[in-house]
């Protein structure tokens, strides 16, 4: 009875009723994407920096992994110091740089790095074979194109150019041996792995250096405790876990997450005023009518419910349409941030989740519960004779 | 003195001064706050991590400085030191080397000619238009902006709707007004006429409200975020085309709203506004 009568007065001024169903769309659209924003972003990287199952990384002392040149001297010393914590369950030595790649006469720049194919946690093998043997070389299919290079093709590689001279210091001939996706490189980056010990025999000035560790703890062992203690027993690297990682992103991306924050609350606002209006609206119409119901015995608490479920039913009628509209828009936006200069390709920043989707549902029902209150009150609060005399005049 | 771009040169504690004549450096505010630092006080600096200060360079604070407004070092946090030249190259192991060279013209018309000269003869570097490189620099600020547009665009039209609905429904408020006047015998035009004035109106008393609203905003984001990432770049802007649009905006869809509403109601017989 109360949602035949509450539908009964939307489909009466359907003009006005579909006017703010689509405001509350477009609120709620803004209000999944900016939940969307807030967390997805964080979610996204998290789960990068875990794709791999590595928890801590070493970067040189007061730097974040492959922020600068620097490098970590003493590879083997470090490494024996970390394998002698019992918690260490795995430890991966990066060393970064850039090559020159030539091939079909062409001549390429790219990022490389220096690994150990069997704990690497960089990239992920698409096909063909990992950089096991000091020959090989793998790249990502940016590069591929650039080259125009192809599985098993010998490519000339060097390092240490000097522009003053136009010579390198260190060149070999390598076999392109994978193909390979990189897990933290940008979408137009060109990038290749070889062992460690190949990148380190092209550049000697690099010898027993790594840009970057990554470390495995044991399971149940506590990141944090670990981290501790490679800080103190290894003074000249800064030891990032994953919250230190997602605290500093936190940090240099606060802008969007507060951003986020405030254009939410300012929709969910919009779309509570837009209801909150509407409904009142459609109570000061109905005042008369309302006090016939009052005068032939319908309960306050009828009429109460009946004008709270039309503000719900506006609220979830443009959620459900709004978070269709949002995917859609957070499509968009997505597309737009992932534009970012050197922001590897796997961040999302309008990451879907279903527990962002509730919540944007959830406010938006709670915030129709809300702006029905008011009408609802005050047509509850109708005074029934003299809204009838009036009623009668006019 | 020269921007060190090598950012791993450290300065470590160590107030111990030296007898020979010592070099300055100069060390920008935020890292003055964080480290303690003042002018006079004597660290030493080196380009390696856990170096004793015994084997580190001691040098002086000469001064303590405030960064321009960069946007591309924005959100980074960076601290920046500026020493002597000659005396990076030596603790960096940098030797007689620069990474850039920084060349003031005599006029803005000698710019092309001086660069195709250097890129002729120049042999193992490059010159690049200062302009050039800050549009490289600023993409990050591009895709903001991009993002910004597009929220931009969204926001107006998500208050377009609310705009439009909150003006027919005040319209439609005004039925029974409207029947009265029609029934005195006021013709349709003059009905519509006050009806859009007064719609108009509301609509520029909303906007002027709403501006005052943003410019306290505003101030509020600028002071914000300018505390937050320690810059005196500006966040939120108001400019004279951005209050236009917003007045222009609302105006055409109060008078817009207004139109349709007061048509409807005009061409409804009086006595069904009244609803009989």
């Amino acid at each position: 009875m109360r949602a035949t009568l509450a539908q009964a007065s939307l489909i009466r001024h359907r003009g006005r009723t579909i006017l703010a169903v689509l405001g509350v769309a477009i609120a709620a659209a803004m209000l999944l994407d900016m939940v969307m924003l807030a967390t997805g972003m964080r979610e996204s990287f998290r789960e990068l920096l875990l794709s791999r199952g590595y928890d801590i990384r070493l970067a040189p002392k007061g730097t974040l992994p492959f922020d600068t040149d620097a490098t970590i001297p003493g590879v083997g010393a470090i490494t024996a110091t970390l394998r002698g914590n019992p918690d260490i369950r795995e430890i991966s030595p990066v060393l970064g740089g850039s090559i020159h790649v030539t091939s079909g006469g062409r001549d390429v720049s790219a990022a490389v790095i220096g690994i150990n194919p069997a704990v690497q946690g960089d990239y992920e093998l698409l096909s063909g074979r990992d950089a096991t043997d000091s020959g090989a070389i793998v790249a990502n299919d940016y590069l591929l194109a650039k080259l125009g290079a192809h599985m098993g093709d010998t490519l000339a590689v060097a390092t240490g150019y000097d522009p003053q001279t136009r010579t390198y210091s260190g060149q070999r001939k390598l076999v392109l041996t994978g193909r390979v996706k990189f897990i933290y490189g940008a979408a137009e980056q060109s990038g290749t792995a070889v062992r460690r010990e190949t990148l380190e025999a092209m550049s000697p000035e690099k010898a027993d250096r790594a840009s970057l560790f990554m470390v495995r703890v044991r399971k149940g062992a506590n990141p944090d405790s670990v981290r501790s203690w490679i800080e103190t027993n290894i003074p000249n690297v800064t030891a990032i876990s994953i919250a230190t990682a997602i605290a500093e992103v936190d940090f240099r991306l606060s802008y969007f997450r507060q951003l986020a924050f405030i254009l939410g609350a300012v929709s969910l606002f919009v779309g509570f005023l837009l209801v909150t209006t509407l409904v009142t609206v459609s109570v000061n119409e109905r005042a008369g009518e309302i006090a016939v119901m009052r005068a032939i015995g319908v309960s306050r608490a009828h009429v109460v419910q009946q004008v709270v479920l039309e503000g719900v039913a506006i609220s979830l009628a443009g959620a459900i349409l709004g978070l269709g509209l949002g995917l859609v828009t957070a499509r968009y936006l997505n597309a737009i941030l992932s534009a970012f200069p050197g922001l590897p390709m796997a961040i999302d920043f309008f990451l879907f989740q279903a527990k962002a989707a509730w919540s944007a549902l959830g406010l938006l029902v709670v915030a129709g519960i809300g702006a029905g209150i008011y009408p609802a009150w005050r047509a509850a609060s109708l005074p029934i004779a003299e809204s009838l005399r009036r009623e009668a005049i006019a | 003195m020269l921007l060190p771009l090598l950012s791993f040169a450290l300065i470590l504690q160590a107030p111990a001064p030296s007898r020979t004549p010592q070099r300055t450096i100069a060390v920008d505010e935020a890292f003055a706050t964080q480290a303690h630092l003042k002018v006079g006080d004597h660290v030493t600096i080196s380009a390696r991590p856990g170096v004793p200060a015994s084997a580190a360079e001691s040098v002086i604070v000469a001064a303590i400085v405030r960064r321009g407004a960069d946007p591309s070092e924005v959100a980074r946090g960076d601290f920046v030191t500026r020493m002597h030249l000659d005396q990076l190259q030596r603790i960096s192991g940098y030797g007689d080397r620069v990474d850039r060279f920084a060349i003031a013209t005599k006029s803005a018309a000698d710019i092309d000619s001086t660069l195709a000269r250097f890129n002729r003869v120049a042999f193992g570097f490059r010159a690049y238009r200062s302009r050039d490189i800050a549009v490289e620099t600023s993409r990050t600020f591009q895709v903001v902006s991009r993002f910004h547009r597009a929220i931009g665009v969204i926001t107006i039209v998500a208050s377009s709707i609310f705009l439009l609905c909150i003006m027919v429904l005040k319209v439609e408020e005004r039925r029974r007004d409207i029947a009265a006047l029609r029934l005195m015998g006021i013709s349709r035009a003059s009905v519509v006429r006050s009806i859009v004035t007064e719609a108009a109106l509301v609509a520029v008393l909303g906007s002027a409200l709403g501006i005052v609203i943003a410019w306290i905003g505003s101030l509020f984001i600028n002071w914000h975020y300018q505390a937050l990432y320690r810059t005196p770049l500006y966040f939120s802007i108001i400019t004279p085309p951005i209050v236009v649009m917003a007045v222009g905006l609302s105006l055409l869809l109060g008078i817009g709203a207004g139109v349709l509403a007061s048509l409807r109601l005009v061409r409804t017989p009086p006595l069904a506004l009244f609803g009989r």
